[in-house]
């Protein structure tokens, strides 16, 4: 029967996830985030050992965790933080030897940047001041001449941390990704009556 | 099982793919032994599909290891199907040709992950030659391969739906797959536009088939399938041959050349297991090179002989000669606001792959537009698996992650599917001086795009801008150049069928004019591209080839081992 054959496929599958889970050792949020509830209140209860960075250094992997962070922030629904996304990006970096010295140069930017306008790096200045010296670099109407290389700094980043958490099952919860699902008849639009899409009800968010 | 090894086969089979699976099993079910020869391993679905497997069970989240991705083939050579595809024998390309060349030598080859679209041709294609004046003729009508498409409808099972359309006849089909909010959006469009929008042809079950069960519509099709529910050859034929008794299958076998009698006639292959470095010879009454269009003229360009100076069955020139391929590109891509903010939907339980947009033009006179024959395409969209339309969201922060949300279900995109012409500078030639680690030499490529074939893509570019405006789409513009040529994976011509021996390699039955016992069973011995796929062709074009092999057999053209 087909239904036997996909719960046999899940139970394989939940093998399968403990069994390379056990290969990369190193990892302490993001292989097992799926795992956790993301509504938890303490994200910090996801991690319960320290995590060693491979790539960056442990204040270059602050700061990367900061940047992950204000690009997914943790609002109504989980954010970045919560789904290890600085944990996937070090370990990405670590092994793209393309990404290393562009990620490394574009820290040191943002950090010499935030001293020039606060004096202080940039994980010492407040929010506010930490999404100013982004939306230059975010925003083509903001960009400034001269800032090329922060802002393929801040392309790189964002890249970075989206692939980190759509690809986490936090992620996919945030989207409600309905991939990998198996379903007994080709799913059909609900809407026959309306070809044209022109009457939905109004947009849930 | 083959108990007791024979000296002498009847039939050497190369390529296991959708020629030599369909070869193999055309075969043995008629009693002949077969050797089959197939130049990978065979693969175990619990083991190298990995395709139900979340994007956070695998160590590069899906995306791959960014050290290997310089060699890798890009969207269907990733971490779902570690190991599968080819990357130990290399080819060249000659200077100005670029080129990128997939190839699954696993067994059942590139049926194992194939986009699974199934148009028949037809007539137009057939003599688009005459019509367009440009290329050559198919020395057969449509009437005379028609049975034999319907016979493999039959046999793999394609879901489609009767479409009356004058560039692709329709066939036998199991129900359709339905259409998503998408497509129907975008077909209400198409209506507007004068462009068809219609479900595609996809070798796919939509209920179960001769034990096959139907698809789980998981989404996951180019990472292969565990349950044998879209066609490949290693769950459909080869278990059917095996069960004969008839079949050696040789795997890890890399097929080096054809070799010869006295008379210059085929008596069996060389090749070289892969295990031990060790070169095998086998025998057999008939040969059939399947290793697809590039491989087999490659094997057959290094069988050179006193009577074959220049390659077996090669008097006409024409081996490696006529290559044609698919131009793919992005055509356009854009979202469609009225699904802005709506629930997602499972748009990807066809791999992405529901809707075609049949060949609209040169229909009712071949010389209406600029370019001559005609190119199809394929719409893609909806919630995918990744967001990957992300980054064209500016921004950051909260506002910037309810956008994702929002945009989530709404993306659209096309890709054109345009057949290049013969020229006489597109070819594959032996590498004069690079071998591959077991000395034999590699494939060169020689390719350039045509001025007909770009001028298709910018067609296409302007027919889908129209196509999403009429759909109150958001257009995000075209890719300015095409994909790198060798993509599609639907090279044709290197063995071109024909009835003058002087200016073709095969006859019209896949035989070759210059050996009667050598037969050639897949896209390379089609004498032009069209605007379709070429898989369910070949296996109509195997059956027919074999069939009059068989024939060949019995009036003793050939004899039992």
């Amino acid at each position: 029967m087909a239904g036997q054959d996909i719960k046999r496929r899940e139970v394989l599958r939940a093998i399968g996830i403990a069994a390379i889970a056990s290969h990369f050792p190193g990892f302490v949020k993001w292989a097992y985030a799926g795992a956790h509830e993301p509504a938890s209140d303490d994200p910090a209860a996801a991690s319960p050992q320290a995590f060693s960075p491979q790539f960056f250094s442990s204040e270059e992997f602050a700061r990367i965790e900061r940047l992950s962070e204000l690009i997914i922030p943790s609002d109504e629904t989980p954010g970045a933080r919560e789904a290890g996304v600085a944990e996937f990006i070090d370990f990405m970096v670590a092994h793209d030897t393309e990404q290393q010295k562009p990620m490394r140069a574009g820290l040191a930017w943002l950090d010499e940047q935030s001293g020039r306008r606060f004096a202080r790096p940039f994980l010492e200045v407040s929010e506010a001041q930490q999404v100013s010296l982004l939306e230059p670099l975010a925003y083509s109407a903001r960009y400034r001449a001269g800032e090329e290389a922060g802002r393929e700094f801040f392309r790189r980043m964002k890249e970075l941390t989206l692939m980190g958490f759509y690809s986490s099952e936090i992620g996919w919860r945030e989207l409600d990704n309905p991939a990998s699902r198996f379903y007994a008849k080709s799913p059909a639009c609900p809407h026959v009556n309306d070809p044209a899409h022109q009457h939905l009800p109004p947009p849930r968010w | 099982m083959v108990t007791g090894v024979p000296r002498l086969y009847d039939a050497i089979v190369i390529g296991t793919g959708a020629g030599g699976g369909m070869a193999i099993k055309t075969l043995c079910e008629a009693g002949l032994k077969v050797c089959a020869i197939n130049a990978g391993r065979r693969l175990d679905p619990n083991k190298d599909f990995r395709h139900h497997r979340k994007p956070w069970d695998m160590k590069f989240r899906g995306f791959g290891d960014p050290a290997k991705r310089a060699e890798s083939y890009g969207y269907m050579d990733n971490e779902w199907v570690e190991g599968v595809w080819e990357h130990e024998i290399p080819f060249t390309t000659a200077p100005g040709t670029q080129w990128m060349w997939p190839r699954c030598f696993a067994v059942g080859g590139k049926t194992n992950f194939w986009g699974r679209s199934s148009a028949r041709m037809g007539d137009i294609d057939f003599r688009a030659g005459s019509l367009s004046g440009a290329g050559v003729d198919w020395p057969l009508e449509y009437r005379e391969i028609a049975p034999f498409y319907s016979r493999v409808e039959r046999m793999i099972g394609v879901a489609s739906t009767v479409q009356n359309r004058p560039s692709n006849p329709d066939g036998e089909y199991l129900p359709a797959f339905n259409f998503r909010c998408l497509d129907h959006i975008l077909q209400q469009g198409g209506l507007k536009a004068g462009i068809p929008y219609l479900p595609d042809r996809l070798a796919q079950l939509t209920r179960s088939l001769d034990g096959s069960p139907p698809c789980h519509f998981c989404g996951a099709c180019t990472t292969g399938c565990d349950t044998g529910s879209f066609f490949s050859t290693p769950w459909r034929f080869l278990p059917r041959a095996e069960a004969t008794g008839n079949l050696d299958l040789r795997t890890n076998a890399l097929a080096k050349n054809v070799l010869v009698d006295e008379n210059g006639l085929a008596s069996g292959v060389a090749y070289v297991d892969r295990n031990t470095g060790q070169e095998v010879e086998v025998r057999a009454r008939v040969v059939v090179v399947a290793a697809s269009c590039l491989e087999s003229a490659r094997i057959m360009l290094n069988s050179k002989s006193r009577t074959w100076p220049e390659g077996i069955a090669n008097s006409s020139g024409q081996l490696g000669r006529n290559l044609c391929d698919h131009l793919y590109g992005q055509s356009a891509e854009g979202y469609l606001p009225q699904l802005l903010g709506q629930p997602s939907f499972p748009d990807n339980v066809g791999d992405a792959q529901i809707a075609w947009m049949p060949r609209w033009q040169n229909l009712e006179n071949p010389h209406e537009e600029k370019f001559a024959n005609g190119y199809s395409v394929y719409p893609w969209g909806g919630c995918q698996e990744y967001p990957w339309d992300a980054m064209s969201i500016e921004g950051f922060g909260s506002s910037f992650k309810r956008e994702v949300k929002r945009r989530y279900p709404t993306p659209v995109s096309f890709s054109i599917q345009a057949p290049s012409l013969p020229s006489p500078t597109n070819y594959l030639d032996l590498d004069p001086e690079v071998k591959d680690k077991y000395g034999i030499p590699v494939a060169r490529l020689h390719f350039q795009w045509d001025d007909n074939v770009l001028q298709m893509f910018e067609h296409s570019k302007q027919a889908c801008a129209e196509l999403l405006q009429a759909a109150g789409a958001v257009n995000e513009g075209a890719a300015k150049d095409p994909n790198m040529p060798g993509w599609s994976l639907h090279e044709t011509g290197t063995c071109r069928m024909g009835n003058d021996p002087k200016h073709f390699v095969t006859n019209r039955f896949g035989q070759t004019h210059d050996v009667n016992n050598l037969y050639v069973c897949d896209a390379s011995v089609f004498p032009s591209s069209t605007d379709k796929t070429t898989t369910i062709s070949i296996l109509a074009f195997t059956l027919r080839t074999c069939e009059h092999m068989l024939d060949n057999f019995r009036n003793g053209v050939h004899r039992r081992a």
